[in-house]
């Protein structure tokens, strides 16, 4: 019940925030806010109901959908899907809070589609059964469509559509694998899969999940929809909708294929580093504020998978704690990069500057988010980082290199970012009268930042309370899920 | 009864459905397009008949009284369309009539 | 005594939340009285732990505490935890003893500068970050103190951020220590491959047999961690980063270029010394680095006009003392030298601070001269430090530096080819040392001076002036601690955590001792000859001593930085403007533009095939049929 009334409750926020015709933007702002603190608070009491020792399936649901294809209306959660719908819950939270102190055009629509696009989230974490997990996942494109369609920058109308057809093609290579798997078991549930060593169903899952993370080089779409979507979508887009994939396979691709996956470790692995560092190289000479961000953000997508192709301790428990931390710091920089981008009309770099001086607590927030990006020492994405590189590097130390070489990278193109924003003179559209963080923007961001800050101090936090089950160790546990 | 054999009456539905498909095929007027696809058209019904004799029961027979009323409405839409254009002064070529197009 | 570190640790990171949250409400001066309030009381605490360690059996000196698990995964488990031991509390007791005297003092540099708290709050980060480097229970624990330690100088480097060269100068600071923190995580994989933990006493217990001898993993982890510490320390090839760290405000330099940041990779090897002496090739790479950066820095810092940067290069060599100390296995020298150079280093910093402070902000030599009358303490205090830091007894450079000598005297060929070095180190360091005291300071006194010169009641504010004081008392008394030949208090309380080599002795000795006080003295003879004359000072200062090339040469740092930005950056600027203009750009961002309009192209051209015209399709059916009907007949 209270997985689906997680689900639930976003969509159905949502449409009565289309239904009904409420008076002021202000009062459906705010009917958004309260429901998406009620999914936290849900969130929360889900935390304590989950037993972090046994390993499989809680909180779980099941009524039969379609009978004689074995299609069932599954939903539950395990120990690491938990901490990716917390991640859901909260960035949705500080958007939603976020859209209410931009103030968005047509507030009712835009509020409803942010719930509904968390409720499709919060599905495809929860989906226990394939095709449920489709359905989810395609659902997460038709707000992402509208948002970043109507609500976008100038480029939108292009960037969106580039968006929704990569998406599109990866998940119908996905929906041909489903069908088949579904067929090959008889049953289209999560849990009761056998392994596979079907090399073509296998490609397909991972051509829909590297293009939604991306991995390079499926990021064709990356660059536009990051820059012209408005930033708290952006902020959820790169921040969460790009952990499906992790989940996508954490869940089903791990455990189910088991042989290709060793098959191909080499070559994702190989497409993981080279996408590291030249999406790194890319960040540190991108012109605008939102090139940076977004090709960080790939850069950490593809570490991720470097962890989660390296199938050992290490790597799988770095994968997910890099991709908590990464959401929550991804979040912060496109609000902030929104914060910026609301005080000065532009992002690039070349027409800002001098923002400090005047502005201790934009620049205070501005870098502390920054050095945790760049994951120096002590912070919980070094902490995810570190363990992510010493997964892969049993597989050989060259990838554990091109993550050094990457850390240096990263590095460069933080400080660069800092430096052209915060930094010597102030820019041409930098107004001198442009004000320092207000409440609510301290508010929201704020409250990212002191989750990872407090992450930083106990990164075991996640690491110690995911994958947990059989003694056998934390990757036998997550193949044996549920059987 | 005797008579010719089935053959000859193939023979003459042949001749005529070759008369009729040539006729659609060069003629330029649809008036004279559809009375060839009549004549293409009672070509299957002689075929039909011939069969039906031949195989000594009456299916071929009432398929082609169904063919004839098929034949009938499709006369009548063809005709309707071509009185239709002949009164918006279109050019009855069939040649000219090409607005439904890629 | 655990609560105590635990103490020791925490209490400049509260300074820090608290300078953070009150913001304006704080009044600056409490800022200041905050972060050096806060380190004194980690002094206090360290001071707890060292008579509660003195206290035990020397077997049982070392205790790990921790609060709870940092991070695990499998059989990798690290802790939150800090490691008291004789080594970390020696350098905590450096560390937030030094770190207090140059908080004191900057409360007066920075008083009525407009960020003032910031300052405040960056320094008691890095105060915090540097006793969780030192403190860290685990090898995780100190590369997170190391980075923390590398961001806070970053932060305080490029403090007057509206400055070009400041912001320059602490990126390339920062992307210099990121690269040694990338090498130095290499190493940790290694380790964490073949050993399974992180912590210091299994690590240090199966490395012997999980890595061998000599063999190319012991070199790989020795090299790992030998990267970090030449780049946290500046030491050739990763020095360039020091002379610009100037930038920022000299108690930064002080602190963290002199007395603490620099000297943690001679604390890295130090502990870590079980590890390096598993691979005893790196060992002796480390202390060849070392010989070589003291002689290149030594002569640098002979052509250099600003006040900070001699002083600056002046610490590269004497890290390079350090490094052949701990690379030649003499720990507990090295780690001798370390203190009394934060004495006497922090001391002329601190001093030429003042300089610096009476003068408005003039950091060039060229214009100043003969300030020994206007600032005679301040005189004093320099000429304290700059016979500490030429080695001439009975300062406390002299013992430590000696120590050193001593040892390298003592360990075979290398070691007197390392001695040699050390040896001219020494004369290179008198001879840069009283050539920046003499310009400075002695008469006539030089224009510039006399206009901008300006001095409250005391040559500077009282919060300046006595932290110089103690550590100038410091530098003719710290060295009393370790006497070669007499007695080794540093070396049996490092015993435990390090064990040192035995320094020569005898003979050897004597004759070490007396050449390097010879040299020594030999280059004040010669920096007075050179400087001391009143008239001809200027002059010679604008006259090449060497000829052309070779002075355009050391000038020009040896051209470090110009290889660097040809052989690093500019490559890697250019190689991602190229991919973004070359790959990104029409391969991944144009692709599905390219696809799409390549598709509506190849459907407009199929759409040609609908003609329109009726007898066309006729025909196709025809035809069609009549291809179907032979097809039909010939199967059949």
């Amino acid at each position: 019940m209270l997985t689906t009334a997680l689900i639930v409750l976003p969509i159905a926020g949502a449409f009565l925030l289309w239904l009904l015709p409420w008076a002021t933007a202000r009062a459906a702002g705010g009917l958004a806010l309260l429901i998406a603190l009620a999914e936290l608070f849900l969130w929360v009491v889900a935390l304590q109901r989950i037993d972090f020792a046994s390993g499989g399936l809680q909180l779980a649901t099941e009524t039969v959908w379609f009978a004689d294809l074995g299609v069932s209306y599954k939903v539950g959660l395990y120990d690491f899907s938990l901490w990716l719908v917390g991640l859901t819950a909260l960035v949705t939270v500080a958007a939603v809070a976020y859209g209410m102190w931009a103030g968005r055009e047509r507030p009712r629509a835009y509020f409803g589609l942010l719930l509904f696009l968390a409720g499709a989230t919060v599905g495809v974490f929860t989906a226990q059964d394939l095709l449920l997990f489709y359905v989810f996942f395609e659902a997460m494109l038709i707000p992402l469509y509208v948002l970043i369609g109507v609500w976008g920058g100038v480029r939108r109308t292009a960037a969106t559509l580039k968006f929704i057809v990569y998406t599109m093609a990866g998940s119908l290579l996905m929906l041909v694998s489903i069908i088949a798997l579904g067929l090959a078991n008889d049953t289209f549930d999560m849990t009761r899969l056998a392994t596979s060593d079907n090399q073509w169903i296998f490609l397909g899952f991972l051509a829909a999940f590297a293009v939604k993370a991306p991995l390079f080089p499926f990021h064709g779409w990356l660059p536009d929809a990051y820059r012209e979507a408005p930033s708290e979508v952006s902020a959820l887009l790169s921040g969460v909708i790009s952990k499906t994939a992790v989940y996508g396979v954490l869940r089903i691709v791990l455990p189910t294929f088991p042989e290709p996956v060793a098959d191909w470790r080499t070559v994702v692995l190989a497409l993981a580093a080279v996408g590291l560092v030249y999406a790194s190289l890319l960040a540190f000479r991108a012109p605008d504020v939102r090139g940076v961000i977004a090709y960080s953000s790939l850069a950490q997508m593809c570490l991720i998978f470097l962890g989660l192709f390296a199938v050992n301790d290490s790597g799988l428990s770095g994968a997910l704690l890099l991709s908590v931390v990464h959401g929550l710091v991804s979040a912060s920089l496109f609000l902030l990069a929104g914060a910026v981008e609301r005080r000065t009309g532009t992002g690039e770099l070349g027409r800002l500057g001098g923002m400090a001086r005047g502005r201790p607590i934009l620049a205070t927030f501005f870098i502390t988010v920054g050095v945790i990006a760049l994951a120096v020492p002590f912070s919980a994405a070094f902490a995810g980082e570190f363990l992510i590189l010493n997964g892969v590097f049993v597989h050989g130390w060259g990838w554990a290199v091109a993550g050094a070489v990457a850390i240096v990278l990263a590095a460069m193109y933080v400080l660069r970012l800092v430096s052209a924003v915060l930094h010597q003179d102030p820019g041409p559209s930098v107004p001198a009268h442009a004000l320092d963080l207000r409440p609510a923007e301290i508010g929201i961001v704020g409250a990212l930042l002191a989750v990872l800050l407090a992450l930083s101090f106990w990164p075991a936090g996640i690491t110690d309370h995911a994958f947990g089950g059989e003694p056998a160790g934390k990757v036998t546990s997550l193949v044996e899920r549920g059987r | 009864m005797a008579g010719p054999g089935i053959a000859a009456y193939l023979i003459v539905s042949v001749i005529l459905f070759a008369i009729g498909a040539f006729g659609v095929l060069i003629r330029r007027s649809p008036l004279i397009v559809l009375l060839a696809l009549e004549i293409m058209l009672n070509s299957g019904n002689l075929a039909l008949l011939a069969f039906s004799r031949h195989a000594g029961n009456e299916d071929g027979q009432i398929f082609a009284l169904a063919v004839m009323v098929v034949a009938a409405s499709e006369a009548v839409v063809g005709l309707g369309l071509i009185v239709a254009m002949s009164r918006l002064r279109a050019d009855l070529d069939v040649d000219k009539l090409t607005t439904l197009r890629g | 005594m655990d609560v105590a570190a635990w103490i020791a640790l925490c209490s400049p990171a509260v300074a820090v939340g608290l300078i953070a949250l009150a913001g304006e409400r704080m009044p600056r001066r409490t800022a200041g009285l905050v972060a050096a309030g806060a380190t004194l009381v980690s002094f206090a605490a360290s001071v707890v732990c060292l008579v509660a360690l003195a206290g035990r059996d020397a077997e049982d000196r070392s205790e790990v505490s921790t609060v709870w698990t940092w991070l695990s995964a499998g059989d990798l488990n690290v802790g939150l935890s800090v490691l008291v031991d004789p080594l970390s509390v020696f350098m905590m007791l450096v560390v937030s003893g030094v770190g207090f005297l140059i908080l004191t003092y900057a409360i007066g540099y920075m008083a009525g500068d407009a960020e003032e708290r910031r300052y405040h709050a960056y320094k008691a980060l890095f105060v915090f970050s540097m006793l969780l480097l030192v403190q860290g229970g685990n090898l995780l624990m100190l590369l997170c103190g190391w980075g923390m330690v590398g961001l806070s100088s970053y932060l305080l480097i490029n403090f007057w951020h509206a400055r070009r060269s400041a912001v320059e100068a602490g990126k390339k600071a920062f992307i210099m220590n990121a690269f040694g923190d990338a090498t130095f995580a290499l190493a940790l994989f290694i380790l964490v491959q073949h050993t399974g933990s992180l912590d210091f006493d299994v690590v240090f217990a199966r490395a012997p047999e999980a890595l061998g001898e000599s063999s190319a993993l012991a070199i790989l982890v020795a090299l790992g961690l030998l990267g970090g510490a030449a780049a946290k320390s500046a030491q050739i090839p990763l020095h360039t980063w020091l002379p610009d760290a100037m930038e920022g405000p000299t108690p930064v330099s002080a602190l963290i270029h002199a007395a603490t940041m620099v000297t943690a990779g001679v604390y890295l090897i130090a502990r870590t010394s079980p590890l390096f002496e598993l691979a005893p090739s790196i060992s002796d790479l480390a202390a060849i680095l070392g010989g070589v950066t003291i002689l290149v820095a030594g002569v640098i810092a002979l052509v250099q006009t600003d006040i900070k940067r001699v002083i600056a290069y002046s610490t590269m060599s004497q890290i390079g003392y350090m490094f052949v100390a701990v690379g030649l296995g003499a720990y507990g020298a090295g780690m001798f030298h370390l203190m009394t150079h934060a004495f006497f280093k922090a001391l002329l910093f601190m001093a030429a601070g003042v300089v610096i402070h009476a003068l408005a902000g003039e950091q060039d030599i060229r214009r100043m001269g003969g300030l020994a009358h206007e600032l005679p303490w301040t005189y004093r205090f320099f000429l304290i430090g700059a016979l500490a830091l030429a080695a001439i007894p009975p300062f406390a450079g002299f013992f430590s530096k000696d120590a050193i000598l001593a040892s390298a005297a003592n360990s075979g060929g290398l070691g007197w080819t390392l001695w040699s070095f050390g040896a001219i180190g020494a004369f290179l360091t008198a001879l840069y040392t009283f050539r920046l005291l003499f310009v400075v300071f002695r008469p006539p006194m030089s224009d510039f001076a006399r206009e901008h010169l300006h001095k409250e009641r005391f040559e500077g504010p009282l919060a300046m002036m006595w932290p110089v004081a103690v550590l100038a008392v410091l530098s003719v008394v710290g060295g009393f601690l370790q006497v070669p030949g007499l007695w080794h208090e540093v070396d049996d309380w490092l015993g435990p955590a390090a064990e040192s080599i035995e320094e020569a002795t005898g003979v050897t000795a004597w004759f070490s001792a007396l050449a390097a006080l010879g040299l020594a003295l030999l280059g004040i003879g010669l920096a007075w000859r050179l400087y001391g004359r009143p008239s001809e000072a200027p002059a010679r200062l604008r006259a090449r001593r060497f000829t052309g090339w070779f002075a355009h040469a050391f000038e020009q740092k040896l051209w470090f930085d110009r290889l660097y930005d040809f052989l690093f950056y500019r490559p890697a600027s250019r190689l991602a403007s190229g991919l973004g203009r070359y790959v990104e750009k029409p391969l991944f961002l144009t692709t599905l533009t390219d696809l799409g309009a390549s598709v509506r192209g190849l459907s407009g051209r199929v759409a040609a095939a609908q003609t329109g015209v009726v007898r066309g399709y006729a025909l196709m059916l025809a035809i069609g049929l009549a291809v179907l009907t032979v097809v039909f007949l010939l199967v059949s």
